[in-house]
């Protein structure tokens, strides 16, 4: 592609402007892993910058001592991948019913959806539907409730009214029904949204814990999540005369379970990153 | 833009707000100090199993010396409040000791302690809460009483001997009427303390007073001229920071200032509507405590140390470690503390300062203008009970059981230290942590090496079924230093504990109204104290404003509410 | 047209059943597929999200914990009438509104213009490694960015205070005053999120017909007017979408939030409805009156929400419904 000079000082001032974007974005970050692998001396000193000071493993170690802490990083990952794909099974089949234009009634289930975004029952009633249905103390306790978030319908919906109508069309003349048509040709040319679903659904589970909390009794079943926030409130208590108070949670406790949390879920982003390949699918589809 | 979280109304713990809610704030000083209350050796005759009503082993054994074991073996539901530094463990030695010796084996549904508040409120709303519920502050259990989900546990008192022993001989009487609702009844079993366990105060570095023979304050008189005389010493350093934004500093100079609590909500906190007020036993009537004139002197007070530069004007608004690292880093002199944060503090200090190189100790209440007071009460959180319970056909035996273990000295003690002989000895009324085993958190055995931790696995020392410093004195100061004992005892020697105000018997709906009455006059409150300490309006001159802004707002109304109420009920009594 | 093609060509069902006389009921059997997909989600919304919505009725009933969870009696527009009238909670409606509609003027272009720079990157690796640290914020929990965000702001250690001293000779303190609350909320609001926004940005752009680019460029035109009449034009419906939606959540102020950074020293300016409901459930636990303030907060948001999709329908092509 032929540039233009002032494209080309355009693009310099971009890579400035994007390293910059970087550096403040990192350094807090930098503090905060930093933190997590220094020791308490230096940190009640203020004395951590951007790399530790006093490098040692004492609150890693603690905390990935705890057998419970395995179990639940366990559950975290069964429940996250059972609920991603429940997630994007049901909002992929819903999303792209909406964006059929012929569908009757298209307009009443989009909204029926919309409705929900903002009208919900709260703790007590959502609690008692799924203690009446059974499911509590159950994985799906922790998956069903919110199979669907109705923002994430809407942007798939959003994508796959994007997608060419002619090649369905050329599907349906040739006798694929519907269910042909999703797997065939619409989930193939979807691969950005799905990938983008994909991550905001997972990063979701991963992340969730009120659910889990409400829903759950025994600690075996727990989160992970769920672990480390009783963690991070536990350390950041004020005291009183009963014998709770005493908690010995490290000065760096909150800052080493950022670290565990958030390090497997992050990585997933690059694997999903060759999704989003700039429209050399949409390519195949002239010839 | 993150996924539109759905709008659920959470309701999240804010675990300093309930440190604040404390009504076990001050103690009640007028108990014996000491071991005064020493329980005889009397054992009551054991070989029954929990009797059926019978009353006639209420005359037969000293206080919280009833015995207690089931017949058969029964099983109980409990909620349990997990606290991370000791997660729950199913193997804890806890559940066997319980089970030895008193044949009950423990069903537990195990929440976060973060998140018990939460939990609790879904659970017993839906009916599926456990039959025992612990960690329930007195006050807490009001809104669920609408519904008798929850028992009268009045009513019941007769059937627990230990618990009405000890309310009996250590004068608890008029602090558990304190927990009465309209109807004459109440609805949760408080855990007692025998004596008075003041828990804020002032830490300030000794070695320093030390250095410059400075003596320790002792009123906040005192306190202004110590912080002076710091300021000439140290002109770079702004000797009192302080942490809790300020709330517990004013939960401490509010018995000395207005004889009432004082303390500012943090963040976050919420406003009991029993704590806005300041009982006048002369007048028998309740006053709006923000509008007084004596609580215009103890924010001129403080707005004076702001103003010359002794108080840190970020105490406000910086986080709590902040805070401590200030004055762990020797960049403050002075900040507010509790019994269990100065072996932290300590420790940190160890390291950054290095041993030796430093001293710190609690000051004792300061006195102020309305004398050396204390306000509070020796009632801690306690257990409710719901109708689960009565529908259990072993009620009378759950009944005893939680008698047993929460307000007799056997149960206690076991709870709190494990199996005599075995993780403890006692000898003369002192208690010794064993060889083998080890509790950093209450200082004892810190130091030693693969042995096992008292509460994280074995269960003993749990915060769901004992009290630091509750309890009768002996196991109150067991786990004491001597430091820490004698200070309690200083403390309850040279302030006055004040009486507890009556409660104001308000109905379910009056109650509600008067809730949301005072929830925004006290934002207001809230938001003027601090304005008004940093300066930011001037306390004087902006003073009358003030009151008139309460009273728009609706205090007179609410007050007048208050005394109504509380005039009518007492005629009806 | 399209219809009658794809009619034409759909397999006959078998027997044709009485009831599929009508126009309606044949055209669903004949697109049966098409409609199957409906059933399982259209299940889960009624049973997870409108069943518990009757709860809702408890706005307007008395509510007692424990008792029936519909509530005892009715009670009419008695909580309603509580906060209307009161002239605080109006404060705090004020105090969300500012703070939202400021989260949305300004924290939503960001992560448009981010993506599109993103996008003018090159170099694969770069853009890679860029993108990946800028979401990275998103994983942090509230309580460590308030927790930053407080370090960072203090007088007396935080970093910005370092800076604006250098510049103007003494320090702000930052978090005592009101004025400076909703610009650090929103400040620390686009930090957390920018990055994490641009994903979905990043995902349209794929979505563009590369022959466009081709024949603007063949057009003669430069890199900027391709990204004006390509590139922008291209993830339009996407950026609609997304205002539209953020328009209705511009009251879900987050309490957590604001809940860790605010004190009462700013209560007039920071403290918003979410934060409210807290306290008042803390104290309270009165579950009626915070479902009507929660109704109350969800029919705005819907009206917004049904303004935002009306405004879109007259100017664009894209809308919710």
């Amino acid at each position: 592609m032929k540039e233009s000079a002032s494209y080309r000082v355009f693009r310099v001032f971009n890579a400035i402007l994007l390293l910059i974007v970087v550096a403040v974005t990192l350094f807090p970050l930098l503090n905060v892993v930093a933190k997590s692998f220094s020791d308490m001396k230096y940190i009640a000193s203020n004395a951590v910058t951007f790399y530790p000071k006093g490098f040692n493993l004492k609150t890693y170690r603690l905390i990935m001592s705890d057998s419970m802490f395995w179990i639940d990083y366990k559950n975290t990952v069964v429940y996250t991948v059972v609920g991603t794909f429940i997630n994007l099974f049901m909002t992929t089949i819903f999303a792209y019913a909406l964006s059929v234009p012929r569908l009757m009634g298209r307009k009443f289930f989009t909204g029926l959806a919309v409705f929900t975004m903002f009208f919900n029952g709260g703790m007590i009633p959502n609690y008692l539907l799924v203690r009446n249905l059974g499911m509590r103390n159950t994985l799906w306790a922790v998956v069903v409730p919110g199979a669907i978030s109705a923002f994430n319908l809407i942007v798939m919906r959003t994508f796959f009214e994007g997608l060419p109508r002619e090649l369905e069309e050329a599907a349906a003349i040739d006798g694929m029904g519907t269910y042909g048509i999703v797997a065939h040709i619409v989930l193939p040319l979807s691969k950005p949204i799905l990938a983008t679903m994909t991550l905001f659904y997972a990063v979701g589970m991963w992340n969730t814990w009120f659910g889990p909390f409400l829903y759950l009794d025994r600690p075996e079943a727990f989160p992970v999540s769920l672990y480390l926030r009783n963690i991070i409130a536990g350390a950041s208590q004020a005291s009183g005369t009963d014998a709770d108070a005493l908690g010995e949670v490290a000065s760096n406790v909150k800052a080493v379970t950022i670290v565990l949390t958030a390090l497997p879920i992050i990585c997933v982003y690059p694997f999903l990153q060759k999704y989003f390949v700039q429209g050399m699918t949409l390519g195949s589809v002239k010839g | 833009m993150s996924v539109i979280g759905r709008k659920v109304v959470v309701r999240k713990i804010a675990a300093a707000c309930l440190a604040f809610a404390v009504i076990a704030v001050s103690a009640a000083g007028c108990s014996p100090s000491g071991k005064g209350e020493a329980v005889s050796s009397a054992q009551p005759a054991s070989s029954e199993a929990a009797s059926q009503g019978a009353s006639s082993q209420a005359d037969s054994a000293a206080p919280g010396e009833y015995d207690f074991k089931s017949e058969k073996p029964v099983t109980f539901s409990l909620m349990f409040s997990d606290n991370p530094g000791y997660p729950l463990k199913n193997d804890w030695k806890l559940w066997d000791a319980i089970k030895d010796a008193t044949n009950v084996t423990l069903d537990v549904m195990v929440v976060p302690m973060a998140s018990y508040n939460d939990k609790r409120s879904v659970l017993i709303a839906s009916g599926d809460a456990p039959e025992i519920i612990p960690k329930t502050y007195p006050g807490q259990e009001v809104p669920f009483i609408p519904s008798g989900q929850i028992l009268a546990v009045s009513d019941l008192a007769d059937k627990m001997p230990n618990y009405s022993s000890e309310v009996k001989a250590w004068n608890l009487q008029s602090d558990v009427n304190t927990l009465l609702q309209k109807n004459g009844k109440y609805y949760v079993l408080p855990e007692l303390h025998e004596s008075f366990n003041v828990d804020y105060s002032l830490c300030v570095r000794t070695d320093i007073l030390k250095k410059n023979s400075i003596a320790m304050p002792e009123s906040w008189d005192d306190v202004y001229s110590v912080l002076k005389k710091l300021k000439e010493l140290y002109p770079d350093v702004t000797p009192f920071s302080d942490r809790w934004q300020l709330g517990a500093l004013l939960q401490i100079a509010g018995p000395g200032f207005c004889k009432t609590n004082t303390g500012l909500k943090t963040a976050g906190a919420d406003w009991n509507s029993g704590s806005t007020f300041y009982y006048d036993k002369d007048q028998d009537q309740f006053v709006f405590y923000p509008t007084m004139e004596e609580y215009k002197t103890e924010l001129s007070y403080f707005s004076k140390l702001v103003k010359e530069g002794l108080l840190d004007k970020e105490s406000a608004t910086q986080s709590d470690d902040q805070a401590k690292s200030k004055f762990e880093n020797g960049k403050s002199f002075m900040i507010t503390t509790n019994s269990q944060e100065m072996n932290d503090l300590r420790t940190k200090m160890d390291a950054i300062l290095g041993e030796g190189k430093y001293e710190v100790a609690k000051t004792n209440i300061p006195a102020g203008p309305a004398g050396a007071n204390l306000v509070g009460t020796r009632l801690e959180n306690g257990i409710m009970l719901t109708k689960k319970a009565q529908e259990d056909p072993n009620f009378e035996t759950l009944l005893k059981f939680v008698d047993w273990l929460w307000y007799s000295k056997e149960g206690e003690t076991l709870a709190k230290w494990g199996i005599e002989g075995e993780t403890y000895t006692v000898k003369d009324g002192k208690y010794t942590l064993n060889e083998g085993y080890t509790c950093p958190a209450y200082g004892l055995n810190p130091d030693a090496k693969d042995a096992k931790d008292l509460r994280k696995d074995l269960g003993f020392g749990c915060g769901v079924f004992i009290l630091t410093a509750g309890g009768p004195n002996e196991l109150a100061y067991s786990m004491m230093n001597d430091e820490e004992k004698a200070f309690i005892e200083n403390v309850n020697k040279t302030r006055t504990l004040l009486p507890s105000a009556p409660t104001i018997l308000y109905d379910e709906d009056q109650r509600e109204a008067q809730n949301l009455l005072v929830q925004p006059v006290m934002d207001y409150v809230n938001q003027m104290s601090y304005k008004f300490i940093l300066g930011q309006t001037d306390i004087d001159t902006g003073w009358d404003a003030y009151v008139q802004q309460c009273k728009t707002k609706g205090s007179e109304k609410y007050t007048e509410t208050a005394n109504s109420v509380y005039q009518e009920s007492k005629k009806a009594q | 047209m399209e219809t009658e093609l794809r009619a034409r060509k759909k397999e006959p069902r078998g027997t044709v059943r009485p009831f599929a006389r009508g126009k309606t009921a044949r055209r669903l059997l004949k697109d049966w597929q098409l409609y199957s997909l409906l059933i399982l989600p259209v299940a889960y919304f009624i049973l997870f999200k409108y069943g518990p919505m009757l709860g809702n009725v408890i706005a307007f009933r008395k509510y007692v914990p424990g008792g029936p969870w519909f509530g005892t009696q009715w009670v009419g527009l008695k909580y309603f009438k509580m906060f209307i009238f009161d002239g605080n909670f109006w404060m705090k409606f004020r105090n969300t509104v500012v703070i939202g509609a400021s989260s949305l003027v300004f924290g939503f272009p960001l992560p448009i213009v981010l993506a599109l720079l993103l996008n003018e990157v090159r170099s694969k690796a770069f853009k890679k490694t860029v993108q990946t640290i800028s979401y990275l914020p998103h994983f942090l929990s509230v309580v460590i960015v308030a927790g930053m965000t407080i370090d960072l702001l203090s007088p007396s250690s935080g970093f910005v205070n370092v800076i604006v001293k250098a510049l103007t000779g003494h320090t702000v303190a930052f978090m005592q005053e009101s004025g400076y609350f909703v610009p650090v909320y929103v400040i620390t609001g686009i930090w957390q999120e920018t990055g994490w926004g641009t994903i979905l940005y990043l995902a349209a752009l794929t979505n563009i017909n590369p022959e466009l680019y081709e024949a603007a460029e063949i057009d003669g035109a430069s890199r900027w007017q391709q990204t004006l009449h390509v590139t922008l034009p291209g993830i339009l419906p996407t950026i609609t979408i997304l205002l539209i939606l953020n328009t209705g959540a511009i009251l879900n102020v987050g309490f957590e939030k604001v809940l860790l950074l605010y004190n009462p020293a700013i209560y007039d300016t920071a403290d918003v409805i979410s934060t409210y409901l807290y306290r008042i459930g803390m104290e309270m636990n009165s579950f009626s009156y915070a479902t009507a303030i929660g109704l109350f907060d969800s029919v705005i948001g819907f009206l917004l929400i049904a303004l935002a999709n009306f405004f879109s329908k007259k100017f664009s092509e894209t809308s919710l419904w």
